[in-house]
């Protein structure tokens, strides 16, 4: 870990910025030998908490997810020699923190009206009170409906837009897989939210 | 190539990845141009899409980013 901080604060300070967020998405990891973890961090760490937090329905839990997963990152960002693009290798780790996550808590995940308790809601700002709307807390109710395997398929290419292969990376399942899963989430949500769709 | 609603729905998830071939694309077309149920469901799928980039991607609350970034040694001094 100590190296990949000292790696990571060095390329900070002699690149700081100089490669864009998206850049890195498709990145092999194999040619990213001195990858900053804080980039990674930045760029991604909002993501791996959408992911956990649709998957657990809880802000500290998906919190935790955070961190857990960028724990391991710093740990195999030195040692992985993976030919995929770093964004699915990624998330593949986030999901896995997660799925454990829920296996350890017991439980299956909230019901949409447990998820929708304001002490879970990721409010942060005034900014983020105004878009708790009432479109908001139907967006959260539609997906949280969702069957897990559905539910992050869809936050991984529909809202984290990874492509279809990385998604059946991240998941560990086929393509295939992931284009019907994706197709019944798109129904769902459309038959659910048909309302703000005209 | 005629293509018929039921056809075009088993097709949409590649429909939407873009990656129908030539002829699958043109065929998709002509149906949608003509079929206004297949328009209708194909414009609330991406609607679908649309709402959730906008509005279903969440923010790490700022207080638990910093504790993460220091937590991994990455606070900024």
């Amino acid at each position: 870990m100590t190296i990949a901080i000292l790696r990571a604060d060095a390329w900070l300070r002699t690149s700081p910025r100089a490669v864009p967020s998206d850049a890195m998405d498709n990145f092999p990891v194999t040619k990213m030998p001195t990858v900053s973890v804080a980039l990674l961090f930045d760029r991604f760490a909002d993501g791996v908490y959408t992911l956990g937090y649709r998957i657990l329905g809880d802000r500290h839990l998906a919190e935790d997810v955070v961190q857990e997963t960028f724990i391991k990152v710093m740990r195999s960002l030195d040692t992985y020699r993976g030919d995929g693009p770093i964004a699915a290798w990624l998330y593949r780790i986030g999901y896995r923190e997660a799925i454990t996550a829920t296996r350890r808590r017991r439980e299956t995940p909230l019901a949409p009206d447990e998820m929708l308790e304001a002490g879970d809601r990721p409010i942060t700002s005034v900014e983020d009170a105004v878009l708790a709307s009432e479109l908001t807390r139907r967006l959260d109710a539609a997906i949280a409906r969702l069957a897990e395997p559905l539910r992050s398929a869809f936050v991984l290419r529909d809202i984290e837009q990874l492509s279809t292969a990385e998604v059946a990376q991240t998941l560990d399942v086929s393509e295939s897989a992931v284009k019907m899963r994706l197709a019944r989430a798109r129904q769902a949500l459309r038959v659910d939210l048909k309302e703000y769709l005209a | 190539m005629i293509m018929t609603c039921d056809q075009l729905d088993t097709l949409l998830p590649e429909f939407f990845d873009g990656t129908l071939t030539a002829e699958q694309e043109a065929a998709a077309a002509d149906h949608l141009a003509t079929c206004t149920d297949c328009r209708t469901v194909v414009s609330e799928l991406e609607g679908v899409g649309s709402l959730y980039r906008t509005h279903g991607r969440l923010k790490l609350p700022n207080d638990a980013r910093e504790r993460i970034r220091e937590a991994l040694g990455l606070k900024e001094s």
